[in-house]
Order: C-alpha cells, then structure tokens, then sequence
C-alpha cells in the first residue's frame, strides 16, 4: 500500500450505506473519502477533478441504474479501483458490471458488513467476488454466447434484399413505400417481407424490428 | 492418423453391470497431444462415472470418431490447440451442427479472454483450461454435461473481457459482408493488397475498395486498426492457441 492515502469516491444516496462506508473508511488506515456523489454527472465530476484511486458504487441508486454511473465514470476515462455494492445477484446485472471492471461486487445487507475488508483487500489487489456471483455471471456468459452466435447465424441467413427491407421497416416505411423506395413490386415486398418474418421467427413487422434490435442486426433510432 | 476406439458394446461378464454402468459419462477426446490425451485418459478411466469412448488426434479424425459413437450422454473435449483447416473452431462449429446432442467442453493451455471467447462464440458449452487440478478438470466435464455453463481456469477472472470479445465479434459479424470477412482474414495474415488479391483470386483494385469499405464500418482509418480490432474479437488469431 502506498504511503499517502488511497482516496475513496462515494457514489449512493442511502444514508445509512454512506453512514456504513464512512465508518467503514475511517476504522482504515491510509483510506480517506475525498468525495460522494449521489448521482451519475455528480460522480462524474468528483472522479474527473479528484481522480480517486477507488470508487465504492451503490448500483441501486434511486432514480439512477448504477451500473450506468459506472459506465459513465468508465467512459470519461475513470481507471482506479471499484467495489460494488447492490441488492441485485442476477447473472446480467453482476456480468454487465465485470464488463465495465469491477474489484469487489458486495451483496446488501451481509456485504455492506463487510466493506471495510473488501476495500482493503481490493487495494491490496485482490479480487472479493463471492463465488455464487461468478457462477451467476459465467452462466450469463453462456446466455450471452448463445445469443451472439444465434444473431450472426440469422444475419448470415439474410439476403442483401432482406437486409435492405428490414432496415426500411425499421425506419417506419409502408410496403408500398419500400416498394416505391426499392423500385419492386408490391408482390415481391410481401414476399421478402414474410421469408424475413420466417428467418427471424416472428409474425408481425413490430416483432420483426424488435427481434432485430435485440439480436443486434439493426439499430433503433 | 490413427483413431483408436475403446468402446465396448457390451458389459465384460465379470462386470455383473450395475445399473451406474449404463449411466457412465462418455467422454471422446480430440487434441493433437498424444501426452495430453494419454494423461487426460488415463484421469477419466480411474472414474467410475465416465469412460473415454474414443480419442484423435485432429479434427477430421474426431469427426469420424464421433460419427461412430452411439452415446446419448457425450461429452466432446475439443483442444484448442488444433490448427489447420480443420482447426479448433472449426471442430467446435462441425459437432454443434452434425451432433447436436453433445456437449462440448473446449480446452486450451493458459488461454488468454478471446481465444475463450471465440470458442464460446461458435458454440462450445464451456472452456476448462489444462492448467486446473485435475479434479476440477473432472469436475468442469460433469457440470458441462448436465448442459451447465463452465468456465474454469485462471482466465475465469475475466469474464467480463469475454463478454466483450464475444459482443464485438458479433457485432463485426453483423456489420461486414462475408467477402469483407474474408479481405481481412487474409490481411490479418501480413499480406499486401496485391498478395490478398492474389491469395482470393481477385484484382487488387478490388482488395483496396473492400478494405476501405471495411475501415469505413469499424471506423477505424488504417489496416492495423482494422486487423487489431478483428484480432480483439477473435474473428481472426494473430498467434498460436496454445
């Protein structure tokens, strides 16, 4: 550990879990709280003016996911060390939070106990996430393959025509005016529209964009 | 190359099958590493709930091997150290299509994210990396059995970095033309315009109009760029597996 203390950013609005980090920073030698935030662009701001060594974030923000506060910290360059705090264990919301680098992933209220420990433990530069959580995010992981494989296949499966159609749908567009757009008959667009109905497994154009958009083949504006 | 099957069709008369017998785990080995496989069997045959079908020492081998076995409960561990036409990935994508009723547990020597995530991405169910106790290399084959999600080996530290290999790898999937794809496959291999064009059997106008196209979709403004992102999502490897 170095000699000058580590500086903690705070990002909650519970009194109580500041209360409990703050207790829990104090009774630690070398940790000092330089800033809390209680929101997204206030974390922002502390983490671009103060730049922290660590980050302790609260996920279950009112009003705010605090998974994307940590994305915000992340894209404005913020790289120090985060322990997470959440009521959430569900493999999306803890692998979403690894993908955006996290050292420590607590579960309220038993790791909110334990706080103190894993602040220290993570600048030590040690990992404190509980077994159960890895699992829960590697079997996402297998989700999350599956679905990304599944999406190339159909992208693959598509013509250059269909393509073509799928995005226009997208935009809003009738038959008769990806028709008029495309410079082919009404005929030929129904039939390309319901072999993309069938590549894509759904039954109506509002299925069709929404099954696109999650398998990521286009993007919704 | 010689496949050996220790496959037995029916229970020796001494073995008075219990009913477990019928139960046990089949598991077919392919690895080019006849030191790995010989270990690797000789693990698995000390268990009493799992028996090498058959083993290979490369893909198209495996391939036949397993259109042999009759097994309902397979397990396929796939070494990702495979290399050639008939590579690792491709194993991976051939089991999935022809035997899907098998799982298939890929496994690498020190495996760094993307090469995880790109076995995860043309549908192996798990990686367990040969650098584990043997007991959790046992027990990562059971657990993939039962079709639940493994990941074992020091690269199960990051999880995240996967997710994202597999994210970007889908989405360059998706954006580029498979004529795109393949442009950058080869550039990938340190080739010029005109060895590509060569190579694809193409004029190299037509070589420099797909990689400008392909720099355009990654926005991205030069060929190293492009091949460093493509190597990032494991859509192209810039090393050796193992």
């Amino acid at each position: 550990m170095s000699i000058s203390p580590a500086r903690v950013l705070v990002v909650g609005g519970h009194p109580v879990i500041l209360g409990v980090v703050r207790l829990a920073c104090d009774a630690l030698p070398n940790v000092q709280i330089v800033a809390e935030a209680g929101d997204g662009p206030a974390a922002v701001a502390a983490a671009t003016s103060l730049m922290p060594e660590l980050a302790v974030i609260d996920l279950d923000l009112p009003g705010t996911d605090g998974v994307d506060v940590l994305r915000s910290l992340r894209d404005q360059g913020f790289r120090g060390l985060v322990v997470v705090v959440s009521e959430r264990a569900d493999g999306a919301t803890v692998l979403g939070a690894m993908r955006l680098g996290v050292d420590a992933y607590l579960i309220k209220p038993d790791g909110l106990r334990r706080i103190g420990d894993a602040i220290r433990r993570v600048l030590d530069g040690e990992r404190v996430i509980d077994p159960t959580l890895e699992q829960a995010a590697v079997l996402e992981l297998g989700r999350f393959a599956r679905q990304a494989r599944e999406s190339s296949e159909i992208d693959a499966s598509l013509t250059s025509r269909e393509r073509e159609i799928l995005e226009l749908l997208a935009e809003g567009l009738t038959m008769q005016q990806i028709g008029r757009r495309l410079d082919i008959s009404p005929r030929t667009v129904e039939t390309h529209v319901a072999n993309l109905y069938r590549k894509l497994a759904v039954r109506s154009r509002v299925q069709a964009v929404s099954r696109a958009a999650s398998l990521g083949l286009i993007e919704l504006r | 190359m010689a496949v050996r099957h220790r496959m037995s069709r029916r229970p020796s008369p001494e073995a008075a099958s219990p009913p477990a017998v019928r139960r046990k785990l089949g598991v077919v080995l392919i690895d080019p590493l006849p030191v790995v496989r010989a270990g690797l069997s000789l693990l698995v045959d000390e268990r009493p709930d799992m028996e090498i079908l058959a083993e290979a020492g490369d893909g198209l081998d495996g391939v036949d091997a397993l259109a042999r076995v009759r097994r309902s409960r397979v397990v396929v561990l796939v070494g990702l150290g495979l290399e050639g036409e008939h590579d690792a990935s491709w194993l991976i994508r051939t089991v999935r299509e022809r035997f899907p009723s098998h799982a298939i547990l890929a496994m690498g020597a020190n495996a760094d994210p993307t090469m995880v995530s790109r076995a995860l991405f043309v549908g192996a169910d798990g990686y367990v990396d040969k650098n584990v106790d043997p007991g959790d290399f046992l027990g990562a084959i059971i657990k993939v059995a039962d079709r639940e999600m493994v990941l074992q080996g020091p690269v199960a530290t990051a999880v995240g970095q996967i997710a994202d290999s597999i994210d970007l790898r889908r989405d360059l999937d998706v954006r580029l033309t498979g004529r795109e794809r393949e442009v950058l496959a080869v550039a990938a291999e340190g080739l010029t315009a005109r060895q590509i064009a060569m190579r694809l059997g193409v004029r190299e106008r037509t070589v420099t109009t797909h990689l400008g196209r392909i720099y355009g979709k990654l926005g991205v403004g030069n060929r190293l760029s492009a091949i460093r992102m493509a190597a990032r999502s494991g859509m192209v490897s810039v090393g050796s597996a193992e």
